[in-house]
């Protein structure tokens, strides 16, 4: 009952296009992360789910409640701002409490809930504390804990660890996850962070421009992005993609990839597709999923810069448009214009149409 | 003990010549003199006998010989010297007419100022006003005053303390607004958005939330608004006759055939004038410090 269906979404400011025709489909207790660069609409989204800015056109419905023209206060959602919106002329225990009391709760159910939120976010000792001289990590603790205990069927949270030191933002990611667990609220998490949304959301809607590009589970993004633009956003860092040709070989069709020569061989389901056209394309693989060839036969490309973090190197090979990244565990002993020869793993190889910027998808 | 890294402030903070220092020092003095000594001199006027204050008496001395409370009971009506007879009206009336007319004044500016701005920081209601109010300001208070007079006549308003503190509402309004435009700005519009998101009305947001949290600010901005109005002379002295005249407009009539100007009595209202505005900035002190750094919380 509490699902959101975002039906045709689109929302215009003036002459500017936000959001264009925005099909969504979120399930009732689901955790869907809406993830995109900054600007490409996710606010917009979530200030629609919760009738703060009206839409242009289509629809949006709770379970098959349509939302049209029902005032904010009574969507019944919750929302945790980036810029933890605290009452800062109040102490905790009045923030924690102030929609309950709105509501003209009775005083020993406030006090009962108020009680049991504060000890979830592990506020207890900070009940009685003026707002004003809370730190940022706090307060934004406060502002989560305010909405929470309202207990929404909603709960819409934009951004609310982008303001907070990292130490606290890995702690608060899985008492976030642990919180959506306790009172299975259908949760809609803006961010553009894409570790906070593989981590913690069932579902993955990634946006940009204004255009849903792809929704799907964190690992089915990972791995098949759907397009051009995904294929580079997720994923750190995002996906290798060469531009290429197809064409035939002993070994069967592979992609011809100009002065890089020719790639290994495609996997057969994708090669059935692409057999026969001879459009442009672009091979991709993901860095992490590359090993250094034994026999020398791969792609062979110079070194032009290596990263080293922590326990893993980043490789930088090539250069402009024929660059790509491979990521290695510990140390690569790679160093700077040595030329390595690169193997992708086959089953990781994706290709894309270069016009339409479509994943070609292996057909069954 | 580890080393400390330098603070930020210190590393800043340039090294600098003792003749520098002396010269910072020396001309901090000469600020505070130019503004302390005359206050000094009003409250040391204001405790000194006749003698020791009018024009025809002997030397003048920093300090009053025989400090006295003449000044404050002659103005109050009892009359203390053979030299100058008791006055027809006391300060009692024109303080009054001060407090109510600022007072209320202030009210009319701050409410008026408040909503206005409230409504075109959050609603884009109102363009106009802006330009509009600044336009009040722009021309010299003497060019309208006349017709103003012509107009508060025609409705009874002359030498009434209503009359006046409509004036001031009127003329002080533009610095309202404008004060409070600012902080209602400044104000993150997330904070209303989270309460009404939880259900509340917009009305209940804006006394409730915004009023509450905007605190420091509308006393900072108060506080200016009345001490404008507090200090007024020119409209008091052109709407006001008789009755209902403030004390700038008093005090400039405290003056006898045979002493010329009462400096003593002058002195004396003066220093009670300087009461409710120093009473007030003591009482919302820690508001002004806030009022100016209002919004240091969003980031
Ligand atoms: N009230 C408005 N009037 C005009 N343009 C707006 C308004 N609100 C948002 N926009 C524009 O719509 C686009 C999408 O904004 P939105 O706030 O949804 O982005 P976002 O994805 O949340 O970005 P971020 O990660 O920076 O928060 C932006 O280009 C923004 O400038
Ligand atoms: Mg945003």
């Amino acid at each position: 009952m509490s699902a959101i269906h975002l039906q045709n979404l689109v929302k215009r400011f003036g002459p500017f296009t936000a959001l264009r025709t925005m099909d969504l489909h979120i399930a009732d207790g689901e955790f869907m992360a809406l993830l995109g660069p900054s600007g490409c609409g996710k606010s917009t989204t979530m200030n629609m789910i919760a009738g703060m800015e009206e839409p242009s056109e289509g629809q949006i419905l709770f379970g098959d409640r349509d939302m049209a023209g029902v005032p904010m206060g009574r969507r019944g959602v919750g929302f945790v701002f980036q810029n933890y919106a605290i009452f800062t002329h109040m102490t905790v225990r009045g923030n924690l409490s102030y929609g309950l009391r709105m509501r003209g709760a009775p005083k020993s159910e406030i006090d009962r809930r108020v009680g049991a939120v504060a000890e979830l976010l592990q506020l207890t000792p900070l009940l009685h504390r003026k707002a004003n001289r809370l730190s940022v990590n706090i307060l934004q603790r406060v502002a989560i804990g305010r909405s929470a205990i309202m207990e929404p069927a909603i709960f819409l949270l934009d951004e609310p660890l982008s303001n907070v030191d990292a130490a606290f933002r890995a702690v608060m990611r899985t008492e976030l996850k642990h919180l959506q667990r306790e009172f299975k609220q259908t949760m809609v998490y803006v961010t553009h962070d894409q570790l906070e949304a593989m981590t913690m959301a069932d579902r993955i809607a990634v946006m940009d421009h204004g255009v849903l590009q792809q929704v799907g589970a964190p690992l089915d993004v990972y791995n098949n992005p759907a397009n051009l633009f995904v294929a580079r956003f997720i994923g750190a860092p995002g996906m290798n993609l060469l531009p290429g040709r197809p064409a035939e070989s002993d070994g069967g069709l592979v992609i011809d990839l100009g002065p890089l020569g020719i790639s290994p061989p495609l996997p057969e389901g994708i090669a059935a597709v692409l057999r026969g056209s001879n459009g442009e394309v672009f091979y991709g693989f993901r860095p992490e999923q590359v090993t250094r060839s034994v026999d020398g036969r791969g792609l062979a490309m110079p070194v032009s810069f290596v990263e080293r973090i922590g326990a893993r190197t980043i490789v930088h090979l090539g250069e402009g448009e024929r660059s790509v990244k491979a990521v290695f565990e510990n140390d690569a002993g790679a160093v700077v214009g040595e030329t390595l020869v690169l193997v992708p793993d086959a089953a990781s190889v994706r290709v894309f149409d270069a016009g339409s910027g479509r994943a070609v998808m292996a057909e069954g | 003990m580890p080393l400390q890294p330098p603070s930020l402030q210190q590393s800043c903070q340039m090294k600098r010549s003792v003749p520098f220092e002396l010269f910072r020092y020396a001309a901090i003095l000469l600020a505070l003199a130019i503004t302390l000594v005359p206050i000094l001199w009003m409250v040391s006027m204001a405790f000194k006998p006749i003698g020791e204050w009018s024009a025809t008496g002997a030397e003048l001395t920093w300090w009053p010989k025989e400090p006295t409370l003449n000044n404050f009971r002659f103005i109050f009506g009892e009359s203390t010297s053979n030299l100058i007879v008791a006055l027809d009206r006391t300060a009692l009336k024109p303080i009054l007419s001060s407090l109510l007319s600022a007072v209320f004044g202030t009210a009319i500016a701050m409410g008026a100022g408040t909503a206005a701005a409230y409504g075109l920081s959050r609603f884009g209601s109102g363009q106009n006003l802006p330009l509009a109010l600044i336009q009040l300001r722009l021309f010299p208070p003497m060019a309208v005053m006349i017709p103003v007079m012509i107009m508060w006549a025609f409705l009874g308003l002359i030498d009434t303390w209503w009359g006046l503190a409509l004036i001031y509402g009127i003329v002080t309004l533009p610095f309202a607004f404008w004060l409070m435009k600012t902080f209602f700005d400044d104000m993150p519009r997330e904070i209303e958005e989270a309460a009404l998101v939880e259900g509340c009305s917009r009305w209940r947001v804006f006394t409730r939330i915004t009023l509450p949290m905007m605190r420091a600010p509308l006393a900072s901005a108060a506080l200016f608004v009345f001490i404008l109005n507090w200090s007024d002379y020119l409209i008091a002295l052109l709407l006001t006759t008789r009755e209902w005249v403030t004390i700038p407009v008093y005090m400039a009539s405290l003056s006898s055939s045979m002493t010329g100007q009462l400096y003593g009595a002058k002195a004396a209202l003066g220093l009670i004038a300087a009461v409710p505005p120093v009473i007030m900035g003591i009482a919302i002190q820690r508001h002004l410090v806030r009022g100016l750094t209002f919004g240091a919380l969003k980031q």
